[in-house]
C-alpha cells in the first residue's frame, strides 16, 4: 500500500525553522514516522472494517479520515506496537458510531441504495460472490461486525468479545447465527437457478 | 460426547473448530457440515475483501505542546521512578533525607526523578526560550555562570533538592525535553547512571558539586554532558 509520507516541502519547512526549532521538530518527525509506519500496515484493515460497519464506501473513507486524525492525536497512548491493529480498529469502531450518531443514520434502506452503498456490492465479477456479499450486507449489524472481525481480521472470539465489550458466549451465538443465515441465503439463491 | 447440535453450533461459530474429535470421527454428516462451513468461510473472506482506495493521509496538525506535556507526564509515572530505584548504578547517598519535610528517598537519583514528576509542566516541547533575566535570577552569579552553548533553555526554576536550592533547567534535546539540575554542594564520588521507564539520566561529579541530566530513552546524553560542562562555570 503506497503511503503518503512527509513531502520534501514539509521537511524543508520544518528544518528551515533554524537550529533552535530543529530539536523539537526531530521529536515530531520521529512521531510522524512511527505513525506512518503503523498506518501503512493497517490502513487496508481500517478501511474494510469501516466499509462493512457503515455499508458505504464513501462513509468508510470519512470514518477512516476521522479515525486517522484521532489516532494521530493519541498516538502516545499506544505503547505496544503489537496492539496497534486492535487500537486502530477500536478507533474506527468509535468513529463509525460517532458518524451515525451525528447524522442520525441509524439504518440503511437496503432496497434504495445510494451510489456509494451500491459500490460496496459491485465489487466481484463472480455472481456467487455478489450474492454472498449482498447477503452479508443485509445481515444485522450485530451479526456482521463479529463476522468481519473473525473472517477478515483473523480475531479470536475472545478478542472480538473484548473489542465489542460483550461476553464470549454472545459472540459465539452471533457468529453461529450469522453463518447459518448466510448459508441459508446462498442456498436459496442457488435454488432459484 | 457432544451432540450433533452442539458440534454444529461450535463449527458455525468457528469453522476451524478442532474440539469434539470423537463426535466428528463418528458422524460423517457433521464432518460434511464442517467442510461446507469452511468452504462458505473461504467465500465470505473473498466477498469481504473489497478493494481499498489509496490512502489519503489527512492534514495532521502538530501536536499541541500542552498535549505533549500531558503525555510526557504520563510517561514519568510511578513505575518509572520505582524502576529507577532498581537500576541506579551507584546508590551513593543511601538513606537520603530531604530536609524540611519527612520525605526520604533511597538515593539522590530517586529524589531527582520524583522531583521531575512534581514539575511535569517543565517538560514541554517548545521553541520558546526563557529570558536572560529569568535565567540570571535562577542561576545567580555567585553560584555559576552559563553561556548559551548549552542549547535552547525552555524552562528555568529554582527548586529544592536534598534541602538545597538548585537551578532546574530544561533544554530541548533530539528526542524531547532534557532536564538539567545544577546541584551546588551536592558532592558525588563518581559518575552515576540511572534509567527508568522511558527515561535515562546521569549525575556528574563536578568538584564539590554535581550536575544531573535526564532525557528520554535514546537521547544522546554524552553530547549534552559535554555541552553542559563547557557552558557552566562554577563560581565557588
Amino acid at each position: 500500500m503506497p503511503l503518503v509520507p512527509f513531502s520534501s516541502a514539509e521537511v524543508i519547512k520544518i528544518r528551515s525553522g533554524g537550529s533552535s526549532r530543529m530539536n523539537s521538530s526531530n521529536a515530531e518527525l520521529d512521531r510522524r514516522r512511527r505513525f506512518d509506519s503503523i498506518v501503512s500496515v493497517y490502513h487496508q484493515d481500517m478501511y474494510r472494517f469501516a466499509a462493512w460497519l457503515s455499508r458505504d464506501k464513501a462513509i468508510a473513507e470519512d470514518v477512516v479520515q476521522e479515525a486517522l486524525l484521532r489516532a494521530w492525536k493519541s498516538l502516545d497512548a499506544l505503547r505496544d506496537e503489537a496492539a496497534a491493529k486492535q487500537w486502530l480498529l477500536t478507533i474506527v469502531r468509535r468513529e463509525n458510531a460517532r458518524y451515525f450518531e451525528r447524522r442520525r443514520l441509524e439504518t440503511v434502506d437496503v432496497d434504495n441504495l445510494t451510489p456509494s452503498q451500491e459500490a460496496l456490492l459491485a465489487e466481484a465479477p463472480d455472481e456467487q460472490l455478489d450474492d454472498l456479499r449482498e447477503a452479508i450486507y443485509r445481515l444485522d449489524d450485530d451479526y456482521r461486525e463479529p463476522l468481519v472481525l473473525q473472517v477478515l481480521m483473523g480475531y479470536s472470539t475472545n478478542e472480538i468479545a473484548e473489542l465489542m465489550g460483550l461476553k464470549q458466549g454472545a459472540i459465539l451465538t452471533r457468529l453461529h447465527r450469522a453463518r447459518l443465515k448466510l448459508k441459508e441465503s446462498v442456498q436459496s439463491e442457488d435454488a432459484l437457478y | 460426547m457432544m451432540t450433533c447440535e452442539e458440534y454444529r453450533e461450535a463449527v458455525a461459530a468457528n469453522p476451524l473448530y478442532e474440539g469434539g474429535d470423537s463426535h466428528a470421527s463418528q458422524c460423517p454428516a457433521c464432518q460434511a457440515f464442517q467442510t461446507d462451513m469452511q468452504a462458505l468461510d473461504s467465500k465470505i473472506a473473498r466477498a469481504l475483501a473489497i478493494s481499498v482506495p489509496e490512502l489519503k493521509m489527512p492534514e495532521l496538525a502538530d501536536v499541541d505542546s500542552s498535549i505533549v506535556s500531558v503525555l510526557r507526564t504520563r510517561r514519568l509515572t510511578t513505575p518509572a521512578w520505582l524502576a529507577v530505584a532498581a537500576t541506579v548504578a551507584i546508590a551513593a547517598v543511601l538513606g537520603f533525607r530531604m530536609l524540611g519535610n519527612d520525605l526520604s528517598y533511597p538515593s539522590l537519583a530517586d529524589e531527582i526523578v520524583a522531583h521531575l514528576e512534581h514539575e511535569p509542566y517543565a517538560l514541554r516541547v517548545t521553541d520558546k526560550s526563557v529570558s536572560d533575566s529569568r535565567l540570571a535570577r535562577v542561576i545567580p552569579a555567585d553560584l555559576a555562570t552559563m553561556d548559551h552553548s548549552i542549547g535552547l533553555i525552555t524552562y528555568a526554576q529554582s527548586c529544592v533538592i536534598n534541602g538545597k536550592e538548585v537551578p532546574h533547567l530544561v533544554i530541548q534535546g533530539e528526542r524531547g525535553p532534557v532536564t538539567i539540575l545544577l546541584m551546588p554542594g551536592e558532592k558525588v564520588d563518581s559518575r552515576q547512571s540511572f534509567s527508568g521507564q522511558s527515561i535515562n539520566g546521569v549525575i556528574l561529579p563536578v568538584g564539590d558539586s554535581s550536575i544531573a541530566i535526564i532525557g528520554e530513552d535514546g537521547e544522546n546524553l554524552k553530547r549534552i554532558e559535554n555541552n553542559v560542562k563547557n557552558s557552566v562555570t562554577w563560581s565557588t
